[in-house]
């Protein structure tokens, strides 16, 4: 069983300062993403899975539209694999309701007119992230006892999360060390892979151009998000 | 309650479970600002779990950083019997620098060992700084008791390899307590998770130590930061031991000269005497050349003035030093550049295994004992007598180095 961890802006110096080894893993560096306009996470993660620069067809639907983005299994590297699991990827089967409630809620954090309506929703939108990020570790966690051949779990907390509280170190920290032991449930050979990073925009989180990745089998240079289609091609026939 | 207040250091390799012990210390005497605690456990249980001691301390920093706590790296808890400031060594240079700086200041220590991992290197390096610097009221805990099944067989094991390592550097515990910092098991009371043990909680161990000796007791040492000339010349210094009151017949060192203490200065204040740990100014009978460096001493009791010391060093550069290399050598506001003229031997200071006598070089996290040869005279004395100005610092561009002295070299 190959296995992708998939993170949602996971920041490569903040994996360093809250020294999650799990997420390190032997070999750990920045993917290069310069090649995109700007680092969407629909635009990267369509990219990653398709192997190609998918950011003119994805942008190209609308900042609205894009986020009803489903891939075809046939046009993903997924199809080499007899029984993969993936869960919740953007751009293939992530939950839309989901996405879509943190999305409102952002955007009515940002609307509120006073700071106790400010409270209110940030309370909301982080318990709502928090809720689906339970269901998500549970998920993953049934899947790597199943009989599948690829698991890709995708874990949208650091983002959600980060956008509005990115400036509270504790709680990203504890999110961090969350998913550090996530990491460390895993006991097959795993990648762990971000879209984008996160840098500090006060007390909240915007997208930093550049990813994270780790595996404990080989050293990846600084690849691109595109590369990983044709490098898990590769290791699915080799026993790593 | 009396005013007394006991400044310690809890130390241990690194995911032993220091910042869950501070956490459970502060909770259990209640000394957690209000509504952390909740929004920790809040945090917690959105992520599933139970709740994590550990970041209570991370907690406080943030609050620290952002200006909102104004202390910055003490934290504080009481029990019935006194104050008690938690030391904060926040990484392992750190703790290394600050204990032989002396800038933490620490009394007493903690040390923290984890039930399953057993002593590891750090515990080692630590357990032998605090040798090295001859603290002697140390407790040792076994944390983690919870994963290990709260069992006699893992805690008496894992005491037994302290214990001989302990006795090894002469740190003798005052006991070893099996503890679960996360569950709360011996820290503050007995959660009868442990009936086989019969030993004090760690508070009650705490309160058993002793603070120290004021050093208002200890002879005079004012050391000289710098001198003022405004409408009279004030010297300004600190009294790192003993008091110093107008009309003291002083000695200033190194030169030796002698003269009073005409006026003892503090802004806005009439004062005529000045205390241990006081930052004050003092003006003098007659007008001497006084600089900053100098030791401000009575006329007994006199501190050695010497360019040759015996002493040891724990290194902390991953540049190692090399036989010939001239290094500035700090100790209370003396600098001066010294040259170490022999390194008479060289301990690995985890395995406490002898590399080599009489060695060319000294490499990161080892230590030695050296003769270092200053450029000038440096008013020092023997670490066990009079820590002050027993201690000191090697550095390059950056501290490279701490030490005690242990003799002066005729």
């Amino acid at each position: 069983m190959l296995i992708i961890f998939a993170i949602d802006a996971l920041e490569y110096t903040l994996v360093e300062e809250f020294n999650c080894n799990n997420l390190k893993q032997k070999f750990y560096g920045k993917t290069n993403i310069r090649e995109f306009s700007e680092p969407k996470t629909m635009v990267l993660w369509s990219s990653f899975m398709t192997g190609k620069n998918m950011e003119k067809e994805i942008v190209a639907k609308g900042d609205r539209e894009m986020w009803n983005t489903r891939l075809d299994f046939n046009d993903t590297f997924f199809k080499q694999f007899k029984n993969p699991k993936i869960i919740d990827l953007p751009g293939f089967n992530y939950i839309k309701e989901q996405h879509e409630m943190e999305r409102k809620l952002l955007k009515e954090y940002f609307d509120a007119k006073d700071e106790e309506g400010k409270k209110k929703v940030r309370t909301a939108y982080n318990n709502l992230s928090f809720e689906h990020h339970r269901k998500i570790k549970q998920e993953f966690s049934e899947a790597l006892k199943g009989d599948y051949d690829f698991v890709l779990g995708y874990f949208s907390v650091a983002d959600v999360i980060g956008h509005l509280n990115f400036g509270n170190r504790t709680m990203m920290k504890m999110i961090y060390r969350d998913l550090d032991e996530i990491a460390g449930t895993i006991k097959e050979p795993y990648i762990v892979l971000s879209d984008h990073g996160m840098e500090a925009v006060g007390i909240f989180g915007d997208h930093s151009n550049y990813g994270f990745w780790s595996t404990g089998f080989k050293d990846l240079g600084s690849p691109r998000i595109t590369d990983f289609a044709g490098m898990i091609k590769g290791l699915s026939d080799v026993k790593l | 309650m009396n005013n007394e207040k006991l400044k310690f250091v809890i130390v241990g390799h690194v995911d032993h479970g220091k910042s869950t012990l501070i956490g459970r210390l502060l909770y259990d005497t209640n000394s957690l600002p209000e509504g952390r605690l909740e929004e920790i456990k809040q945090l917690c249980e959105s992520l599933g779990k139970d709740i994590e001691f550990g970041y209570v301390m991370d907690h406080l920093e943030e609050e620290r950083d952002q200006g909102i706590t104004i202390d910055t790296a003490q934290t504080f808890f009481n029990t019935e019997k006194r104050d008690y400031v938690i030391i904060d060594a926040p990484g392992h240079v750190e703790f290394v620098k600050n204990m032989i700086s002396g800038a933490s200041q620490a009394e007493a220590a903690v040390l923290i060992v984890d039930a399953e991992e057993g002593i590891k290197e750090q515990t080692k390096r630590h357990a032998y700084i605090l040798g090295m610097l001859g603290l002697s009221q140390v407790i040792a805990v076994i944390n983690k008791m919870d994963l290990a099944g709260y069992g006699r067989e893992r805690f008496e094991s894992v005491k037994k390899d302290l214990l001989d390592f302990l006795s090894n550097i002469n740190i003798r515990p005052s006991c070893v307590i099996p503890i679960s910092a996360k569950n709360g098991d011996f820290i503050a009371g007995r959660t009868g998770n442990m009936d086989w043990y019969k030993g004090p909680t760690l508070l009650e161990a705490l309160d058993t130590f002793r603070t120290k000796e004021s050093a208002n007791n200890k002879p005079l040492r004012y050391v000289v930061q710098d001198v003022y000339s405004f409408d009279k010349r004030i010297i300004a210094g600190r009294v790192e031991s003993g008091m110093i009151r107008k009309g003291d017949k002083i000695r200033v060192l190194p030169s030796g000269e002698e003269t009073k203490v005409k006026s003892v200065e503090e802004y806005l204040k009439n004062v005529t005497e000045a205390e241990a740990g006081k930052s004050t100014g003092i003006t003098t009978e007659d007008k001497l050349f006084i600089d900053r460096g100098n030791v401000i001493v009575g006329l007994d009791d006199l501190p050695a003035v010497t360019n040759r010391i015996k002493a040891n060093v724990f290194w902390m550069d991953r540049m190692p030093f090399k036989k010939g290399e001239s290094l500035r050598f700090r100790c209370a506001t003396q600098e001066v550049n010294c040259e170490i003229e022999k390194i008479s031997r060289v301990i690995n200071s985890s395995t406490l295994e002898l590399i080599a006598e009489d060695a060319d070089e000294i490499k990161n996290r080892e230590v030695a004992s050296i003769i270092i040869k200053t450029d000038r005279p440096v008013v020092v004395e023997n670490f066990n007598r009079m820590e002050e100005l027993g201690r000191f610092v090697l550095g390059r561009e950056d501290t490279c180095a701490g030490g005690i002295i242990t003799e002066m070299v005729c």
